[in-house]
């Protein structure tokens, strides 16, 4: 062996490290190491660091991942849409205007266009766009097709243009229009350009190819990259109405919540998505840095399947939920970092039921259950999903303290745990005895959750514990269609009741989502339905 | 002649690997209880989706018509579909490869150019203070687990000292050098862009360090052992009688005798670096090929967990293949038939 071997390879490593310790890079940008003061990235441009891997598209009409959503919504308009954290007031979006009519067995809901809205492309805004736009999620009937063709019973056929400037989507009385109007501000009502759209359809595919990975919206941010496991770029459509106040958005893939913490504390990133509740407070006081508590929509909740003895018996259930302590679970376990929320509609929406009548009462717990005639305790099987539960905990942790509740009341409970894939598979079937789990709602508004929660046809919720109690299902069906809010409100609050003592579940809590922030970010407001305006922010 | 023989053996070899391989992951992938059709589109999926889903990705046929199908893929090339991110399962890999292969490469370097001189220089200093150091480093590359180090690395190298960037493959502001090998930093040099060929070492050099230190600690230990064998042998004394220098006596007569077991080692370990490197990844948010198993097997992505198996299948034979080459050239006796 040569002795010039080792040198030559050695002199090359040096030149390497060398150059990698040339300073050329771009001073303070995102993951460098220098930290700037002004927070992450370049001037104009917000970083976020965020676990992304759930990204698989960000076609409008195929997202409905977190991630995607996040992004989407920043790059499309809606026809009606929520501001800021707000989700009870519909406000304008590309249409000024909208209006209900009753048509017989059919709602007409007519909307009037913004005049002057253009596309990323400079393409006008018109009629034509929201009808293809609409036709398109429904013929391509990807995973939240089911909003617009399920839950509002929309065909192709039920939107039409009147005008270049005016729009009627026609949908049965068995379906809510409340409930269409907000489905209209999740990412499926993205309106998009269908001009430029058309020049990108391969066989048939409605441009999805395209729209995987580009943008053909009107929204304020057009999507400039998005690299896989890495990162995706928005840049500021120069088209929009509303101009944003950075220019650039960029949302970093960076899985390992320390590695952000670290990002954060640095200036490297001006947002921290995935912080713990332990990382959180370790972060409060400190300089340069604030955190900001957010509401989410998701519920926890144990699912008692009634098909199981004992569970099949009233007094059983509601003896199980008497059992649990659920301020220890909030307080204790999960920190502070929920609400106790007991009803099936989350708080945030219409329809949410504050009453939380439950509190761990051992004597009245096992009085319910001599009532039940089960006196002597019983056993089942808890199935939990592996890995963090919402609100910062593991879901083994939650399981354990379940299982120390109910044990006090004679209940021996054994904790299975799988992932969630597997978890769900046995609780889709219907096979599940006690299962721990998480549901939020796919559009804004309380049929979301009661229709699942009671509706034993629908093969949701209330099948998989196999509660069919038809009369709650058919109030709940109906209390979706009344127009009136009051009316509306006062009928969820009868459903959530009744389902509260007599329904198989027994909902443990509602988490909140923590950020961290660079001190210099303002605006940033957090959707429940898990998405941000980035135009509104600023650094 | 012989080489080729036996080289024309090793790729029959593979082949055969690579089917048993195929059958075995797509057995034991389909006996999860667990409905991958589920698994893709969530909790709120209606019944009729998952059934249209199923069907879409052939998940209701007979698993033995599910297996023919899937090899018939592969002899046209085709992987197959991803559950999970619904591409290509050969484009993802095209994507997420060349990031593992970049940073185990680096990885073994590391792990070679600094675990091969400690162990020879442990073995030399027996006893001595350079060995009890060389042997305590040793034990730690052992014993540590790769998360831990990895943040500690992350925690001070980036961190505390903000030396080095802390995660990802590039700046985000710089842009990545056109695509040739899939390696960065190769793909710099050869675009002659000395921007990208900074930021991808500055990201590499934690990562690497990180993912290489156990794999440099393995090295060092075999070397070292091998070395101390060999400094006992007849030829060396012999070496050292006729008056040889004794740096010429270790690092010519010694080392050479000494590397076969370390060149084993190497290869194994570069194989098992490919496969798995998912802690670190996690860690330096690196978008490579063990995050991408990770999260396909999570969602039961077959599909894709076949993929990577295959890719894994030929990874380990391949690396023994250029360890037996490299054995031809250390060991006279073998290109002999001694």
């Amino acid at each position: 062996m040569s002795r010039s071997h080792p040198l030559a390879i050695l002199l090359a490593i040096a030149l390497l490290v060398a150059a990698a310790c040339t300073t050329t890079g771009t001073p303070g940008a995102s993951g460098s190491a220098s930290p700037s003061a002004s927070g992450g990235g370049q001037a104009g441009t917000l970083v976020i660091y965020k676990d992304v891997s759930d990204l698989i598209s960000l076609d409008p009409a195929v997202v409905y991942e977190f991630s995607g959503t996040l992004i989407v919504h920043n790059a499309y308009e809606t026809l009606v849409q929520f501001q800021g954290s707000d989700l009870s007031t519909l406000k304008p979006g590309l249409a000024t205007k909208w209006e209900t009519k009753d048509a017989g067995s059919n709602w007409q809901i007519s909307f009037d266009l913004r005049s002057g809205a253009k596309f990323a492309s400079g393409n006008a805004v018109t009629a034509d766009d929201v009808v293809y736009s609409i036709q398109r999620a429904i013929k391509l009937n990807k995973s939240p097709a089911f909003l617009f063709t399920d839950i509002a019973q929309l065909k192709p056929e039920s939107v039409a243009a009147n005008g270049a400037n005016s729009v009627v989507i026609t949908l049965p009385k068995t379906a809510s229009a409340q409930g269409l109007l907000s489905i209209l501000t999740f990412t499926i009502g993205s309106i998009v350009d269908s001009k430029e759209v058309k020049t990108h359809e391969t066989a048939g595919d409605f441009g999805s190819g395209w729209l995987l990975e580009h943008s053909a919206g009107s929204g304020p941010y057009i999507i400039d990259h998005w690299t896989k496991a890495t990162e995706v770029q928005l840049k500021a459509n120069p088209n929009a109405s509303a101009k944003p106040v950075l220019s650039s958005i960029l949302v970093k893939h960076v899985p390992e919540s320390t590695n952000q913490q670290f990002a954060l504390e640095r200036g490297d990133a001006d947002v921290a998505v995935d912080l713990s509740p332990q990382q959180i407070a370790a972060e409060q006081g400190k300089q340069g840095v604030t955190t900001l508590k957010a509401d989410s929509l998701q519920l926890v909740y144990v699912g008692m399947n009634a098909t199981v003895k004992p569970l099949e018996n009233v007094k059983v259930r509601e003896a199980m939920r008497t059992a649990i302590d659920y301020n220890g679970i909030v307080n204790d376990l999960l920190k502070g970092n929920a609400k106790k929320v007991q009803g099936i509609v989350p708080a945030g929406l219409a329809g949410h039921n504050a009453d939380t009548p439950f509190q761990q009462d051992i004597t009245k717990a096992k009085s319910l259950l001599a009532e039940a005639g089960q006196d002597k305790g019983f056993s089942l099987e808890l199935l939990v999903p592996t890995g963090p539960a919402p609100g910062g905990t593991q879901w083994s942790d939650v399981a354990a303290k379940l299982q120390a509740d109910w044990g006090k009341i004679g209940v021996t409970v054994t904790i299975k745990q799988t992932t969630q894939a597997e978890l769900l598979t046995t609780y889709r079937a219907q096979r599940g005895q006690l299962v721990l789990i998480l549901w939020g709602p796919d559009f804004p508004d309380p049929d979301a959750n009661a229709g699942p929660f009671t509706d034993y046809a629908a093969k949701s919720i209330a099948f998989r514990n196999g509660w069919n109690d038809a009369s709650i299902a058919d109030k709940a069906k109906k209390a979706a269609l009344i127009t009136d809010p009051t009316a509306r409100n006062a009928a969820y609050k009868e459903i959530t009741d009744y389902v509260l003592h007599n329904g198989p579940y027994a909902v443990l809590y509602q988490p909140s989502q923590n950020f961290g922030l660079r001190s210099n970010v303002k605006g940033f407001a957090w959707n429940p339905m898990a998405y941000a305006d980035f135009w509104a922010i600023s650094k | 002649m012989r080489f080729v023989t036996y080289l024309a053996r090793r790729v029959v070899g593979i082949a055969a690997v690579m089917v048993g391989v195929s059958i075995i992951t797509f057995a034991i992938s389909h006996v999860v209880p667990a409905d991958p059709a589920v698994a893709a589109l969530g909790d709120h999926a209606t019944p009729a989706q998952i059934v249209e889903f199923r069907h879409q990705y052939g998940l209701d046929r007979p698993l033995v018509d599910q297996y023919v199908l899937y090899v018939e893929g592969i002899l046209h090339g085709d992987l197959g579909t991803s559950i999970r991110t619904r591409r290509a399962v050969a484009d993802d890999l095209r994507d997420f490869f060349p990031a593992t292969l970049e940073l185990s490469l680096s990885a073994l370097l590391i792990a070679l150019l600094l675990g091969l001189p400690a162990g020879v220089w442990s073995a030399v200093r027996r006893g001595g203070i350079p060995d009890q150091v060389v042997r305590v480093v040793i034990l730690a590359g052992g014993s540590l687990p790769i998360f831990w180090l990895g943040l500690i690395v992350i925690g001070v190298g980036y961190f505390q000292l903000g030396w080095f960037p802390g995660g990802g493959r590039i700046d985000a502001f710089v842009a990545p050098p056109p695509t040739r090998t899939g390696l960065y930093v190769v793909d710099s040099i050869l675009a002659g862009d000395l921007d990208a060929l900074s930021s991808s070492l500055r990201h590499l050099i934690l990562p690497a360090v990180t993912l290489g230190y156990f794999s440099t600690a393995l090295v060092a230990r075999m070397t070292r052992a091998s070395m101390l064998e060999s400094l006992g042998q007849d030829y060396i004394r012999t070496a050292r009688a006729k008056g040889l220098r004794e740096r010429v006596v270790v690092w010519r007569h010694a080392l050479r005798n000494a590397l076969i077991p370390t060149v084993t080692i190497l290869g194994l370990t570069f194989a098992s670096l490919l496969s798995g490197a998912v802690l670190t990844e996690t860690i330096f948010s690196w978008p490579g090929l063990g995050r991408y198993a990770t999260a396909s097997a999570v969602s039961l992505d077959f599909p894709a967990v076949m993929g990577v198996t295959l890719l894994a299948a030929v990874a380990y034979p391949l690396a023994n293949l250029v360890v037996d080459i490299a054995y031809f050239w250390l060991d006279p006796r073998i290109q002999r038939g001694g």
